[in-house]
């Protein structure tokens, strides 16, 4: 069993001019534990995402995956270090990310998809990352469409391939960034059982989500975010139901307003009477 | 009325039989000219293409300064600054030299933009999904940039070298031996302009079909095969099996 957080976020700060679209996150996330992240339209949950992948680096702060920093180090006698571009590209394959739009290589067919970063960046055998690819996409119960090509196959194949693209390099943590909404309302629930199983064969995943549903029966833990703040974190239920912030509750009251059946999963027993 | 007429579409063959040997050399040296300026004008695009894509302004100001520049001058006033320009720095080189780099310059610029376009029209979660999936920048290049581009890029690089090989012509300006020269020269010696030129159009004519067939053949064997598989519809690729047109 592996020891310490998967991933470590220290003060990390994003500006954009005068905004900060990340200001003084912390998070902690230990192996094996799914969290979920919601928050407002802008509020920064993609960016932190992109923070954490080094897309879009954050201006100030430390990230660490799975016990080695990504781009800047902080060194036990409190000097900074800024890593090597061929550091921060070692590093980042502990991280996948499975983008909202996918992007799937278009050009390449599924297994190639699956097998290209497998070859450069971890310099595996085609035979080795075959096989790997193999067992994953019929982990993940596409194995029929190998051959196929990312435009052939359905919206639910696709984004299995993009797991299954990201599982490939071993990740420490997967992070998600809306995993649901660009798809049809049939595929939805496929997709949520699908982050369901992965959740309980142990991956350690951080999703940005709409879905609450996914955030109260599958996550372990909820963030929400609003202005580049975490402003709550904690047990699902907890942060939904008893936030004492008032923009928390502001959000979630009008939230589940829309959705009768989750505030019936939800509210505490004494409000149903 | 008639006569004169007659006159008129009257060809002399002859002028053309006599001066064939020095119409080759013409369309041979405009042949060597146009291969040069096209290896060497995509060496030149495809570096500036990348360079100015590179998030570092002052290579990227640059290579903007230079691109805007080629297009936006005749050229023939870029040979005419080149060949007359270059002495007053103190460098004098033949006429072919600056003929060929004053092609190379043009054509790169525009093979430059094509490049560029293609890149810059291609998803940026391309690059992004490639990047930090922990592919190098080179191989995200390689692998997931590069195939996606050559498709979209080879009908504009066949229109711009197209126009290229015309503009070559403008060499003759500068007393480059090219076609347009040794059309102009036989036509000095003989007076027969109509029969010069129409042989001239026919040859110029012959090279652009030449090179558009080739490209053609290319995007037929290439281009539309990894093109149009990944974007096909099943209905579609079932279709074309049935019809015996499908690529593979």
């Amino acid at each position: 069993m592996k020891t310490g957080p998967a991933l470590r976020a220290t003060r990390l700060i994003r500006r954009f001019g005068e905004l900060k679209a990340i200001d003084e996150v912390y998070l902690e996330i230990p192996y094996g534990q799914v969290v979920s992240l919601v928050g407002p339209s802008g509020c920064g949950k993609s960016t932190l995402l992109r923070c954490l992948t080094h897309l879009d680096p954050p201006d100030e702060g430390f990230i660490e995956v799975g016990g080695e920093w990504l781009g800047r180090a902080l060194m036990r006698n409190g000097i900074v270090k800024h890593n090597s571009r061929r550091h921060t590209d070692r590093v980042r394959r502990k991280i996948g990310l499975v983008f909202q739009s996918l992007n799937l290589w278009p050009h390449l067919s599924v297994m190639d998809n699956i097998c290209t970063a497998q070859c450069i960046a971890l310099g595996r055998s085609r035979d080795e990352a075959r096989a790997h690819a193999l067992e994953l996409l019929d982990r993940l119960r596409i194995g029929e469409i190998a051959d196929a090509y990312p435009g052939q196959i359905s919206g639910g194949q696709q984004q299995r391939v993009a797991i299954a693209r990201a599982m490939a390099m071993n990740p420490e943590i997967l992070l998600f960034d809306e995993p649901t909404s660009a798809l049809d309302p049939e595929l939805v629930g496929e997709v949520l059982r699908l982050l369901k199983e992965l959740a309980s064969s142990g991956m350690t995943m951080l999703v940005v989500t709409h879905e609450l549903a996914f955030a109260r029966d599958v996550a372990d833990r909820l963030l929400f975010m609003e202005r580049g703040i975490i402003l709550a974190d904690g047990a699902p239920q907890d942060v939904i139901t008893q936030t004492a912030d008032r923009r928390v509750r502001d959000f979630f009251d009008k939230v589940t307003a829309f959705h009768p059946k989750f505030m019936a999963g939800t509210k505490p027993k004494e409000e149903h009477s | 009325m008639h006569r004169s007429v007659v006159k008129v579409m009257a060809l002399d063959p002859t002028v053309i039989l006599n001066y064939w040997p020095l119409l080759v050399d013409g369309a041979l040296l405009t042949l060597r000219l146009a291969a040069i300026a096209f290896v060497g004008g995509m060496l030149l695009g495809a570096v500036c293409a990348t360079l100015s894509l590179l998030n570092y302004w002052p290579v990227r100001i640059v290579i903007l300064v230079y691109l805007a520049l080629m297009r936006g001058i005749p050229f023939i006033v870029i040979v005419f600054l080149i060949h007359f320009g270059l002495p007053s720095f103190g460098i004098r080189t033949q006429a072919l030299v600056t003929g060929t780099v004053a092609l190379t310059l043009y054509a790169g610029a525009y093979y430059a933009e094509i490049i560029r376009a293609a890149v810059l029209a291609l998803p940026r979660g391309q690059w992004e999904s490639a990047r930090v999936i922990g592919m190098p920048p080179i191989a995200a290049a390689r692998h997931v940039i590069i195939p996606q581009i050559i498709s979209p890029s080879v009908p504009p690089i066949v229109n711009c070298t197209m126009t290229m090989i015309k503009e070559s012509s403008i060499l003759s300006a500068i007393t480059v031996a090219e076609l347009t020269y040794q059309g102009l020269v036989i036509q000095g010696n003989t007076f027969a302009p109509f029969e010069v030129f129409i042989s001239l159009a026919l040859i110029y004519w012959a090279i652009t079909i030449a090179f558009s067939l080739l490209a053609w053949a290319y995007e037929r064997r290439f281009g539309t095969a990894s093109g149009r598989t990944s974007r096909m519809s099943p209905i579609a690729a079932r279709y074309l099996d049935i019809e015996g047109k499908s690529g593979r």
